[in-house]
């Protein structure tokens, strides 16, 4: 009997060390959200896939080095970079000035508008939909759910936010009928409307914003490495190729 | 409904995948909490003041914080403090581990108290040691006494298992997840996972009660 219960132990524990060794080769993790395609994604086979995936795959191959993407709660996803946990996002992340104090941004490549989404029947403006005490769904620690706090609740907007673990999630939700719309990104709201009955209302007010590949504030030669990448990347034409698919 | 089922069918290698990953979680932080907790009860009952101090110190930091905390102040905080480079994967089942160890220990400090305390007696009598005589006369029925208790334990760590997805390990509730966001089917594949989960339990537990009747001493009280 103890003698069973030892080697169950052992065997464990021989697990966990295993996989708890790290590769020894130099590969950069990209740390992606998941959970916001058509950026970044899991495809059928449970591979990541996305624009930015894709993207950077290309870049990676171009400048020489070698990358793997990592999915990563989008909460955790900063402090996974400082920790040193993952490399680089290139994962649909606006350009903002908050997180340029933690991070470096490489040049920006895509540029991207917020908008709300609600369900196919709905028929109110935007100005109707942020008043009234209405319910409005948005991703936890987006620009968008920042910006909506400071900007339009502050100043005395009449409406409440729901924060969600992804944008997905608060599409399904308003399908529901449990908010009257979410704000988002307009490509991930694209791509709900391919797949759900919601429809895109329009901007609210939020200036538009660039994505861009985050990288730690000491890692500069990688960042120039990844801004060369970018700047022939966008200059192929498999940067063509690569909207044409994912459609953002 | 044709089309979520084309999904769902289409994702259950996938989640099954994850599935593993979240056995190897729960058999790794269930195995650690054993072994730790084992050793606290020992020491909460047998120990001096101080060391019983200590670990109801340890119980009352492990109880006390939420698993999502401790997840973060481990993985960020303090390996990466200490230099350590540990993938999500080990610190999850440290974590949960450490957790579960401190709820174990108190399942096996109370099957040790029920058991006669001239046990204990009876064995210095025969010359053995302190020592001795907990781990040959008390923890092998102790740890038959805890076997109903522990299975609580197993179903309880297996639906914490799903948070380790805060770092990054792909457990197969994140996966479910992924795939509900790419297709926006997302009922259907939370109520896979939620079933994935009671089959979990239900072997789980139904192993451990069949081990329980393995293990029972004949003609021994129960």
């Amino acid at each position: 009997m103890g003698k069973r219960i030892l080697w169950v132990l052992i065997l464990l524990l021989s697990f966990t060390l295993v996989t708890g060794v790290q590769a020894a080769d130099k590969v950069y993790v990209n740390g992606i959200d998941a959970n916001f395609p058509p950026f970044a994604y899991v495809d059928k086979n449970g591979n990541p896939d996305g624009f930015d995936v894709k993207a950077l795959d290309w870049i990676a191959n171009e400048m020489g080095f070698k990358v793997t993407h990592k999915p990563m709660d989008w909460d955790g996803i900063i402090p996974s970079l400082m920790a040193k946990k993952i490399d680089i996002i290139a994962s649909g992340m606006s350009i903002t000035e908050k997180r340029a104090e933690q991070v470096n941004f490489s040049i920006p490549y895509w540029k991207i508008a917020q908008v709300l989404v609600a369900k196919n029947d709905c028929g109110l403006s935007v100005d109707q939909i942020l008043s009234n005490g209405n319910k409005i769904g948005v991703q936890r620690g987006t620009s968008e759910a920042k910006w909506m706090k400071d900007n339009l609740i502050k100043k005395g907007k009449d409406f409440s936010l729901v924060e969600y673990d992804s944008a997905p999630l608060s599409v399904e939700d308003v399908v529901n009928g449990r908010i009257v719309a979410a704000a988002m990104d307009d490509a991930p709201a694209k791509d709900a409307a391919r797949k759900k009955p919601v429809k895109i209302v329009g901007g609210f007010g939020m200036a538009s914003e660039d994505f861009g590949y985050a990288i730690r504030k000491e890692d500069t030669e990688l960042l120039s490495t990844i801004d060369e990448g970018l700047k022939r990347l966008m200059a192929s034409p498999y940067w063509e190729e690569l909207i044409e698919k994912y459609e953002p | 409904m044709i089309e979520s089922l084309t999904v769902l069918y289409g994702a259950l290698p996938y989640l099954f995948r994850g599935t593993l990953v979240t056995i190897a979680l729960v058999a790794g932080a269930m195995g650690l909490g054993l072994v730790v907790g084992v050793n606290l009860a020992v020491g909460q009952v047998y120990g001096n003041r101080w060391l019983r101090k200590a670990i109801g110190i340890y119980i009352w930091f492990f109880r006390g914080v939420p698993l999502l905390v401790l997840l973060f102040l481990f993985y960020f905080g303090l390996f990466s403090l200490l230099g350590i480079n540990l993938s999500a994967f080990t610190v999850a089942i440290i974590v949960l581990g450490l957790i579960t160890a401190a709820y174990q220990s108190q399942i096996f400090r109370g099957a040790i108290l029920s058991l006669p305390e001239g046990q204990l007696k009876a064995a210095r009598a025969l010359g053995m040691s302190d020592r001795k005589a907990i781990v040959l006369i008390i923890l092998p029925q102790a740890l038959r006494l805890s076997i109903p208790g522990w299975s609580n334990e197993y179903s309880i760590v297996l639906k914490d298992s799903a948070v380790a997805y805060a770092l990054g390990v792909m457990e197969m509730m994140a996966r479910a997840h992924f795939v509900a966001s790419r297709t926006y089917e997302h009922l259907p594949l939370y109520f896979s996972a939620g079933l994935i989960f009671l089959i979990l339990t239900y072997l789980g537990t139904k192993g451990l009660r069949v081990l329980e009747e393995k293990v029972r001493i004949p003609g021994y009280s129960r």
